[in-house]
């Protein structure tokens, strides 16, 4: 453009049109273009292109050439009078110097190879005068390493501080883009581009903040954004170093700045030691900066944290709307209005943003520092709750928009709601009536129900059949399987029922999942007659959540993505008529819609990598309201609106191990807007179960919901056919807590396992002709693998490190069998994590498999519970990358084969230590591999999947497989072998869930 | 050398006025001299709390530099147009010879080392500008001149409206409209690369 003639006409066009546009507000600007355009869509082009730059094109020559010319001449000249401080080629200590980038009135900066990491860096020399003292370098280096340390991605990372003949460098990230000055200076941000970098920036500020940082001069050209779009604050610590000796008496830390100090209400009071005799004049940190100091700083008051949040918010202010907040020709007026003028509207600038960003800037901007944001997570939350708001006010965009639900900003809601939560005092309703309506045995849970609207039946599932039951007399009928699905295996769940009280909705499912992860794939939806007649599908690949109020519609999810479903959809109670209604992108999913008693707005969960979050909007439209943000949420097991207008929702009660405990909690909800209007409030005090499927009668006076209760137990069965078949399998360890079994003692007589029997784990041993344990050793928390050595001296075990996770490598610990303290055997070597196993008695081996780094690798090598750490044995290929640290090994009890599988997938392969070729055991469908053992006559293993609550099977080697034992309502589960080969000892799942009623709640 | 440097400078604007090529390059030098001269005070000023003194004294060399007081009020924004003019050669030519074409031809990318050195405004690429005024010139000239002289000559839109012998509203518009065309073409559209 601008490069051909323009036609006179044309130009005058073009010209008159802008002019006219001008003085329109942007909303009205391009329904007139339009307009006035006539279908030329390329004169509408241009005028939209120059009105575009009129707000950043408004500063834009406004200062004389001249004074501009002589500010570059100046800085140029300083620039060429400085020596270089480093010739190329030069070595400092890991930097190899490759090329001057430029120098200034800051230093010089060298592109420079870190010669042991092999990346290029920048280098940058600092002037020896803002080096005044050993001190303020000291404190520089200080704040510029633990800045660096936090490797955040919104913060330029310093790598490395040295010194170079008696001159300061600073290696950091070499990053491409430009300044957010220059950004906001040559072009108008893009839509909402402020909010992004605003809130990249603000995380960055957060992440410093709570290291006790204080960057002291965030202003446009200290946040660089990269050419991917990511913004980075560059130069902490420096503002402080550049400061005139005396002029800011700020010290470091300034102040505690942990979440709590704030969220309290407590604002810390810094004392100010009276700069006062200091004039206005010598406060500020650099030339030009003048314009984005906070009142505090100007004053030469001690700084803390709030500082930033208020220079943040002049940036905030300045991305939204091209213009300062604040203007003044020269230092001393700019200081002045900053001190006593509140900034023009921005959306008088502005008009597209949003109500509610005055609010912030005017929060952030607050002259007194007790008034502003207090702290950088206070503010992220404000502007991610206002991208919610906007992400939903252009529901045309939603699927564009990424939304990432910041952690960070989620725990601040989180720890507000929590301090709602403790000051109100538990008001338990004593007189709840609850009734137990089905009476399920532990292997056969009842998995889901519905109580009908009028109150007389209930519908139900467990691993057998639907039901319908009338509660009066307690008669149940089976609901036979639809045709279509009667040769294949599904799992039911049921939602709701239609109004009229004639049919349920329930939703068919791929069988085998974890119903937490259960998704429309595979789903199919039904409606089920209660008297009579064929269940009906009406949909396929949807998974129904709810029926509106009048029961004309019903809700269902589909297009399953990483977190699950992406989309809710609409369709007619006779499965006709599907819409789409809301959906999102592929970072988050949607679902668990349910409708308001008046039918007005809906509720429903959003899930993203920070967890869930219970969200409620008007079906018209207007602000999403974030009713439990995802750290409540994500203990929330089950959630109901009643018809009353009171959410209702079962927290998990914060617990380290043992069992779960829920209880209810009510929440009043406004009718019209949706917003909480009382405080939560606690409605049981029951301990040790959990609620799900949360139903409510039509007059909301009953509630049904299955209440479920989880524990791990030890059974022991008797092994036949060969080890391919169990007889007589029994409870074994009888207490109410979490057992696993570890291994067997060496005579066969007795099972080492875990147990959190005494609050925390530790390792037990029981005979089998006893019912209770001894303890080996208590606090046994991260201990693993653990094994009876083949002697049937010593427990040996993996310990984790506490910070579980590959970053440290495991120890190898022994405690005498008859108890004691454990003794490092030890250090595994690899930081992939390893595994132990031992032979059995004639050989004696024990060893460890350590996966090399690259995890291609096995390395096994023999040990000895006493001696420690013996020679290698063998190295294995295995035969493909494993796959994460969900490995498998275990040792043939006569100590002449592995089994190894690279992770849960398989492949099995039997490996040589002898040097014998090596073996594929073929098994079909044998996924979700968890954990394997060796039968004990080394012609078969024990293996364990994470299908069916916890499938063990019998697998001979040649790869025929026989289910021994499912375990419902469990996760996984162990089949361990005694040495004898005579006793298998089996993790199983004991508690169990029922249907309860409840009124006067 | 003059030991009046103001009044040689005057009357030289005045024969560079009148078409005098020659009186151009006796008065580069001195230009350059008064520029340098106002950047090393600058430079000697460039401390905290000495922003207001600075930007005063700029202003002060220029008005200093061009002798605007001895002028007649009548001549002066004609003569102040002219100063306008050899502003925007000799930036221009200085700009060139600095190189700052180099910078891939746009003013708008600061890049990271510039950043890091120079931590307030970014640079103004006079060369690009004067390009693109030129281009300005080819559509519509007299929004070209209303910047020449009010970015370059630092006349006031009331000068600038008396030289052009239009309304001040006019030069308002014009400049309004100028500053955005000439930030696009200076942005090269696009070039954004985020």
């Amino acid at each position: 453009m601008g490069k051909g003639i323009v036609e006179p006409d044309r130009w005058r066009q073009v010209e008159q049109l802008y002019h006219s546009a001008l003085r329109l507000t942007a909303e009205e600007r391009s329904g007139f273009l339009k307009n006035e355009c006539r279908g030329d869509a390329k004169l509408c082009e241009e005028v939209e292109s120059l009105l575009a730059y009129e707000s950043s094109a408004k500063e834009f020559m406004e200062v004389p050439a001249f004074e501009v010319a002589v500010k570059q001449i100046a800085r140029r000249e300083t620039s060429e009078n400085q020596a270089d401080p480093v010739a190329i080629g030069e070595t400092l200590r890991r930097f190899r110097i490759l090329e001057k980038l430029g120098s200034g009135g800051m230093g010089v900066v060298y592109k420079a190879e870190d010669i042991r990491l092999h990346r290029t860096v920048a280098l940058k020399f600092l002037p020896k005068r803002l080096v005044r003292d050993p001190e303020s370098l000291e404190r520089f280096e200080r704040e510029a390493h633990a800045a660096s340390a936090l490797n955040h991605p919104n913060i330029c990372t310093v790598y490395d501080i040295g010194e170079h003949e008696g001159q300061t460098f600073i290696a950091m990230e070499l990053l491409e883009g430009q300044t957010l000055e220059r950004l906001i200076r040559t072009q108008p941000l893009k839509k909402e581009e402020w909010l992004t970098f605003g809130i990249q920036i603000t995380e960055g500020l957060r992440a410093a903040h709570l290291k006790g940082i204080i960057h002291r001069d965030i202003k446009p050209s200290n946040i660089f954004v990269t050419i991917d779009g990511q913004s980075k604050i560059l130069d902490f610590g420096l503002a402080k170093l550049a400061s005139p000796a005396g002029t800011s008496n700020d010290s470091y830390p300034q102040y505690d700045l942990e979440e709590e100090n704030c969220t309290q209400g407590v604002s810390p009071e810094t004392v100010s030691s009276a700069a006062s005799h200091l004039s206005i004049s010598l406060t500020g940190v650099a030339m030009g900066t003048a314009g984005y100091m906070s009142p505090e700083q100007i004053r030469g008051e001690k700084l803390d944290a709030r500082t930033d949040i208020f220079s943040f918010g002049l940036v905030l202010y300045e991305m939204a709307t091209g213009q300062r907040a604040f203007k003044g020709d020269t230092g001393p007026a700019l200081q002045e209005a900053i001190l006593t003028q509140t900034p023009s509207p921005a959306r008088g600038v502005n008009p597209e943003l949003p109500a509610k960003f005055e609010e912030i800037i005017g929060k952030a901007l607050e002259k007194d520092r007790v008034a502003r944001y207090q702290t950088a997570s206070e503010i992220l939350s404000a502007l991610e709750i206002l991208r919610q708001e906007i992400e939903l006010k252009h529901p045309a965009r939603w699927r564009e928009v990424i939304i990432a639900v910041v952690v960070a900003g989620i725990i601040a809601i989180a720890t507000f709601w929590f301090a709602k939560h403790q000051s109100a005092s538990p008001q338990v309703a004593i007189n709840l009536k609850l009734q137990q309506l089905t009476a399920n045995s532990s292997e056969n849970r009842v998995t889901n129900g519905a109580i009908s609207p009028d109150g007389k039946y209930l519908a139900y599932i467990d691993p057998k059949g639907m039901y319908v039951k009338l509660i009066e007399t307690g008669e149940t009928q089976t609901i036979p399987q639809p045709d279509a699905l009667r040769s294949k295996k599904v799992d039911w769940d049921i939602f709701s029922w239609f109004p009229d009280g004639r049919s349920f909705l329930a939703n068919a499912h791929p069988p085998g999942e974890d119903e937490t992860t259960w998704t429309s794939q595979g789903s199919s939806v039904w409606a089920v007659p209660v008297s009579g007649g064929a269940p009906r599908k009406l949909r396929d690949e949807a998974y129904a959540y709810s029926i509106s109020r009048d029961g004309s519609t019903i809700s269902f999810g589909t297009s399953t993505g990483k977190f699950g479903d992406r989309e809710i959809w609409l369709m007619r109670s006779d499965g006709e008529q599907a819409r789409k209604f809301y959906d999102t992108d592929e970072n988050s999913a949607i679902g668990g819609l349910l409708w308001s008693p008046n039918g007005q707005r809906v509720i429903y969960v959003r899930t993203d990598e920070s967890g869930n979050a219970l969200v409620g909007r008007d079906l018209k439209g207007g602000p999403l309201t974030m009713l439990l943000p995802a750290l409540v949420m994500n203990d929330v097991t089950d959630y109901s609106w009643l018809p009353d207008g009171r959410l209702i929702y079962s927290l998990r009660e914060p617990q380290a191990i043992g069992r779960s405990s829920c209880n209810y909690w009510v929440m009043r909800l406004d009718a019209r807007t949706g917003e909480p209007i009382e405080k939560p409030r606690r409605l049981t005090n029951w301990g040790g179960s959990c609620m799900s499927s949360t139903s409510a009668t039509a007059d909301g006076k009953k509630l049904t919901f299955s209440k479920w209760t989880d524990g791990s137990t030890v059974f022991v069965a008797d092994l036949d056919a060969g080890g391919s078949h169990i007889i007589n399998p029994r409870h074994f360890t009888l207490d109410e807590g979490f057992d696993y079994p570890q291994d067997w003692t060496a005579d066969g007589k007795a099972i080492v396992f875990l147990s959190n029997r005494a609050a925390q784990f530790g390792i037990y041993k029981q005979s089998l002709n006893k019912d209770s344990p001894e303890v080996i050793f208590a606090g046994a928390a991260n201990y693993r693998d653990i094994r009876v050595s083949p002697d049937g001296k010593w427990v040996i075990s993996i310990v984790d490190p506490k910070s579980t996770g590959p970053s440290e490598p495991g120890k190898i610990m022994r405690v005498p069998i008859t108890g004691g303290s454990p003794e490092l055997i030890f250090r595994a070597e690899a930081h992939v994590p390893s595994h132990i196993f031992c032979a059995r008695p004639p050989s004696f081996l024990c060893a460890i498999a350590e996966a090399t780094e690259d995890r291609k690798q096995l390395i096994i090598t023999s040990f000895d519970p006493v001696k420690g750490r013996g020679t290698e044995l063998a190295r294995f290929d295995f035969g493909r990358d494993m796959n994460g640290d969900g490995w498998l090994c275990d040792i043939s009890p006569d100590g002449t084969r592995l089994a190894v599988s690279p992770g849960p997938e398989g492949p099995i392969r039997i490996l040589s230590l002898r040097g014998q070729p090596a073996q594929v055991v073929k098994v079909k469908e044998l996924n979700k591999m968890l954990i394997l053992y060796w039968a004990a006559d080394g012609k078969g293993l024990y293996v364990s999947n994470g299908i069916h609550g916890g499938t063990l099977s019998h697998v001979d080697l040649q790869g025929h497989a026989q289910v021994l034992w499912e375990n419902y309502g469990g996760n996984w589960t162990i089949g361990l072998p005694s040495r004898d080969g005579r006793h298998l000892a089996i993790q199983g799942e004991t508690g169990g869930s029922n249907i309860w009623t409840m009124e006067n709640f | 050398m003059s030991t009046n440097p103001t009044h040689e400078v005057t009357s030289l604007l005045h024969a560079w006025g009148r078409g005098d090529e020659e009186a151009l390059q006796k008065l580069v030098p001195l230009v350059y001299r008064e520029l340098r001269q106002a950047a090393r005070r600058y430079m000697a000023g460039e401390r905290p709390g000495h922003l207001l003194q600075t930007t005063a004294l700029v202003n002060e060399t220029y008005l200093r530099l061009v002798g605007v007081r001895k002028v007649s009020w009548q001549n002066r924004a004609h003569f102040q147009a002219i100063c306008a003019q050899l502003m925007r050669r000799i930036l221009t030519d200085f700009a060139r010879a600095r190189g700052y074409q180099k910078r891939s031809g746009k003013v708008n990318r600061v890049t990271f080392t510039d950043a890091l050195l120079i931590a307030s405004q970014s640079e103004m690429d006079f060369a690009a500008l004067d390009a693109a005024m030129k281009r300005l010139a080819e559509v519509d000239a007299r929004k070209s001149r209303v910047v020449e002289m009010r970015f370059f000559g630092g006349l006031t839109v009331q000068e600038s409206a008396e030289v052009l012998k239009v309304s001040q509203d006019t030069v308002m518009r014009d400049w309004k409209m100028a500053k955005a065309w000439l930030m696009r073409e200076l942005n090269g559209e696009g070039h954004r690369g985020t």
